[in-house]
């Protein structure tokens, strides 16, 4: 996926301007910055949620706002941040949704396979025939992620899947993560906060700032002391742990 | 398992709206006259069904759409629209006037001024609003208190005389409807779901929300504008073949909900259908024998769906986020 | 501070010109110079007709914005207002109440039954959007609208009941028509109503930005909530008792005056007053001319105006221009 001059207004506000990156296929890419910097609003287009004001999405070879509706939705899934569903679900049900750009609600065996894999991927099993506003709040994410498994795509896109989680649920939630990429094969695009997660689970970085690309590239790239300053405008301190930067701030 | 008690639950609908049926057919029958009885009663059943059909089917649509339980497509605007049609009527060209006078006229009249707003102010101004249905919504209901207030204009400068007349046709009933419109109605009505018939299916995935839907390759701003357009005009055809009704929608809509306890929109309309079917038929057998005919059945419903409402908003309030 | 100033000034101005037209325009003509000259037909006409008239189109203008602005800030939304607030339908169905347990009832006693429905429906609306928390600000007038259908829907079947209907139009109409000397004082109320919504103003900005502030602060939310709802509605009764219900003047009026001067209620609070005069005025000249001798009740003509505006209203929001969106995301807290 080649994004190229992305650009977003809110009224005379450019939230976005002339963004442009390459996604590299297979790896786990962490957009980071700070509030107000357009990450979210850059998933927002990526996903076809947001409209774009400018510039071009190339996704295989082909504009993104050519794609058929349903064929893009069974090469890429976003995941948002709110996820209130209101209906009586069960979690079973939540994750079969996965297949509805296949089956259009009518569940082949094949769909039901898939499914059955999700579920006992994300360790489902047991809490399967429970409706899903019973759940904890980690429960809820990892029923979610199911439904995103589900979907079976090359690209996933989660916008700050670590929101609201304790520390607990978020680390395993960058776990999960990482295995989507490494054992699936999954390409990868997150938005996150916290640094760290980015720096230890993801492969490649691009960091925003007030709606432009300040930096890009691998993870020892992008976390540097300079680089986390300038972004953030706070002294950082970065140390080597495990061969990877561990960036210390208060 | 699920299948099974949902399956168990629309039996006992079932049962209930033939039973009410059944009452409403037999009860106060003179054996002699049975089949004149017939002949009044077995149509006014009929124009019944259709309207719970079309209030039913269109309120679990409308919430989905809306993404809120506690809303009645009432708030659509239709039935101001329909007044105000018929006190203009009434005002300009008199209570003796051909379209007064004429039932078919009139229902084609009624039905191409609603259908004509229903596509201005749910089709393209809807479209102009960048799909933002709470605000078309809102639109809606500015333009209907508009058109209130024309309404209620003209009956304070009418003639009282001409103001009775118009009165019997501002109140809902189910006993002047001829078979011809009950006709064109049914026709109107599977041509939408026809049309609509793509979308509907796509109901169970709108309700996720906005963002699953379109992650689920869903054109949400198509779908919802074609199926608010189908919504407003089945109301639109309920409010023209019998009359304003505020509120049964909201009733049934929540009944089904709660009763069937599941997402699948096939069950909750079909539940919502036969729910309209039984309160319907149910408060027009109070109304027969209870009130004897002291009350139209429209108010007795929304005195009682008022009610409901508040009850729903105050259990809302504790289970809170909707 | 200049600006501020200016703004008051202009309209003052405005206010006061248009004013003095409107006593001149009407079925009988007659020009200044017959008051002067001593016509003593022209005298009594403006005194008994044309003065009351103008009094109530002022109390009116000013009242019925200033109940709305007060209903936006105490629920800090701007949606809310007398009218999306069930608070005019609440009036509507005390009176209904007054013509049918006691027909002879005079003037006072009729407002004595609107004052008391209009409070009571409005705590009680105001009171249920509390304890829900909505996703959407928008929802909010929503409830209102379907909460007031309600009441619409008892006092029709009474109306209907007692064959009413049509005797209760005239309060569902707003019209000036009939308000002449001896008939209108009633809606003077407003006056020192207006006042108290200044001395607090003040306080019902702080309780507009949420309980845990207004404790913070040392101001009891609970107390100012309901004397700021109390004055709204007894704002909002008197004028429907009067000239029967005007609906959107509280719900245009302060939005379009906040969308230039912000959202300090005491800055707003002159020119919101000031303007909604203004407009009732200028739709009541413009009621009066159409169709001369004869008069479009006031009803109509805010209506077209006031849906109007109200739908560039939402098309600006939307688009994201004007401060008719900001200020409206916090929801109704509580």
């Amino acid at each position: 996926m080649v994004i190229q001059h992305l650009t977003k207004q809110y009224g005379r506000k450019r939230v976005v301007d002339e963004v442009s990156f390459e996604i590299p296929q297979g790896q786990v890419l962490s957009l980071i910055g700070p509030n107000g910097a357009g990450k979210s609003t850059v998933m927002g287009m990526i996903s076809r949620l947001v409209a774009k004001d400018a510039g071009l999405i190339h996704f295989e070879g082909q504009d993104l706002t050519k794609w058929n509706s349903r064929e893009l939705s069974k090469r890429l899934a976003i995941l948002t941040q709110s996820n209130n569903i209101q209906m009586k679900l069960t979690v079973r049900e939540l994750v079969s949704f996965g297949r509805f750009p296949y089956c259009q609600g009518r569940l082949q065996p094949e769909d039901q396979e898939k499914v059955d894999q999700a579920l006992a991927y994300m360790e489902l099993d047991a809490i399967a025939d429970q409706f899903i506003d019973e759940l904890s709040g980690g429960q809820r994410q990892r029923a979610m992620i199911a439904m995103v498994i589900a979907q079976d795509t090359d690209y996933i896109l989660l916008d700050e899947p670590t929101n609201n989680l304790d520390i607990y649920h978020a680390t395993k939630m960058m776990k999960i993560v990482r295995r989507l990429c490494d054992e699936l094969g999954k390409t990868v695009i997150l938005v996150l906060h916290e640094i760290n997660y980015a720096a230890f689970y993801s492969d490649y970085i691009c960091a925003f700032v007030e709606g432009r690309v300040a930096h890009f590239g691998t993870v020892q790239e992008v976390i540097t002391k300079e680089n986390l300053s300038e972004i953030y405008g706070v002294d950082f301190e970065i140390q080597q742990v495990e061969g990877r930067p561990l960036s210390i701030y208060y | 398992m699920k299948q099974r008690s949902l399956q168990i639950k629309a039996l006992i609908l079932i049962g209930l709206a033939v039973l009410a049926v059944i009452g409403y057919l037999t009860i106060n029958v003179n054996p002699k006259y049975a089949a004149y009885a017939m002949e009044l009663r077995v149509p006014k059943l009929l124009v019944m069904l259709v309207t719970a059909f079309c209030i039913g089917g269109a309120s679990i649509v409308f919430q989905t759409l809306i993404q809120n339980k506690i809303v009645t497509p009432c708030l659509l605007g239709m039935n101001s629209l329909y007044a105000l049609i018929h006190t203009a009527v009434v005002f300009f060209l008199g209570s003796s006037s051909l379209i007064a006078r004429h039932p078919q006229l009139s229902f084609v009249v009624d039905l191409v001024i609603m259908g004509g707003a229903a596509i201005l102010i749910y089709g393209t101004l809807f479209k102009k609003m960048k799909h933002q249905i709470l605000y078309v919504l809102l639109a809606g209901t500015v333009m209907s208190t508009f058109f209130s207030s024309m309404q209620t204009t003209l009956t304070r400068i009418m003639d009282p005389n001409e103001y009775d007349a118009l009165l019997g046709s501002l109140v809902a009933s189910f006993s002047n409807v001829n078979s011809s419109l009950l006709l064109i109605s049914t026709v109107l009505i599977t041509g939408i779901l026809v049309v609509l018939r793509r979308e509907l299916k796509l109901l169970d995935v709108l309700a996720l929300g906005k963002n699953q839907a379109v992650n689920l390759g869903v054109d949400v701003d198509k779908t919802n504008r074609r199926l608010l357009l189908g919504v407003t005009i089945l109301i639109a055809i309920a409010t023209a073949l019998v009359g304003p009704i505020s509120f049964l929608g909201l009733i049934i809509a929540n009944l089904s909900r709660q009763l069937f306890q599941t997402y699948r929109h096939s069950w909750l309309i079909f539940g919502s259908a036969l729910l309209g079917m039984i309160v319907l038929v149910g408060g027009q057998l109070a109304v027969e024998h209870l009130f004897a005919y002291s009350i139209p059945i429209s108010v007795l419903i929304t005195i009682g769906g008022g009610f409901y409402f508040l009850v729903l908003l105050l259990g809302k309030g504790r289970q809170q986020v909707w | 501070m200049l600006l501020r100033v200016k703004s008051t000034l202009i309209l003052t101005v405005l206010l006061m010109v248009c004013a003095a037209a409107s006593l001149f325009i009407g079925v009988v003509d007659f020009s200044v110079m017959d008051i002067f000259s001593g016509n003593w037909e022209a005298f009594e006409i403006l005194m008994i007709s044309r003065l009351p008239r103008l009094l109530a189109i002022l109390c009116t203008g000013m009242g019925m914005s200033v109940a709305g602005l007060i209903m936006q800030q105490l629920c800090m939304n701007k949606f809310v207002s007398p009218t999306t607030g069930a608070t005019i339908s609440s009036a509507q169905l005390g009176i209904l109440c007054a013509l049918l347990f006691m027909p002879g009832s005079t003037l006072w006693v009729r407002a004595g039954f609107a004052f008391t429905a209009a409070i009571a429906g409005t705590w009680i609306f105001v009171a249920l959007i509390q304890r829900i928390q909505f996703k959407d600000v928008v929802m909010v007038p929503l409830v209102g609208i379907m909460f007031g259908n309600v009441i619409g829907g008892i006092t029709n079947y009474l109306a209907y009941k007692y064959e009413m209907t049509q005797a209760l139009s005239s309060w569902l109409v707003g019209h000036f028509s009939l308000v002449m000397k001896g008939r209108y004082e009633l809606v003077m109320l407003v006056v020192p109503l207006i006042a108290a919504a200044f001395i607090f103003a003040n306080h019902f900005n702080i309780v507009g930005m949420g309980k845990d502030f207004s404790k913070n602060l040392g101001v009891s939310y609970n107390a100012v909530l309901f004397l700021g709802l109390t004055i709204a509605a007894m704002i909002t009764a008197s004028v429907v008792v009067i000239a029967g219900s005007i609906s959107y003047i509280g719900l245009i009026v302060p939005n379009l005056v906040t969308m230039f001067k912000g959202d300090k209620l005491r800055g707003t609070l002159t020119d919101t007053a000031l303007f909604g005069a203004l407009f009732v005025l200028i739709s009541d000249m413009i009621g009066r001319v159409v169709i001369a001798p004869y008069e479009l009740p006031i009803e109509l003509i805010v209506g077209v105006l006031g849906s109007l505006i109200f739908l560039i209203l939402l098309w600006m929001r939307l688009n994201g221009k004007g401060r008719f969106i900001k200020k409206a995301e916090g929801g109704c807290k509580g």
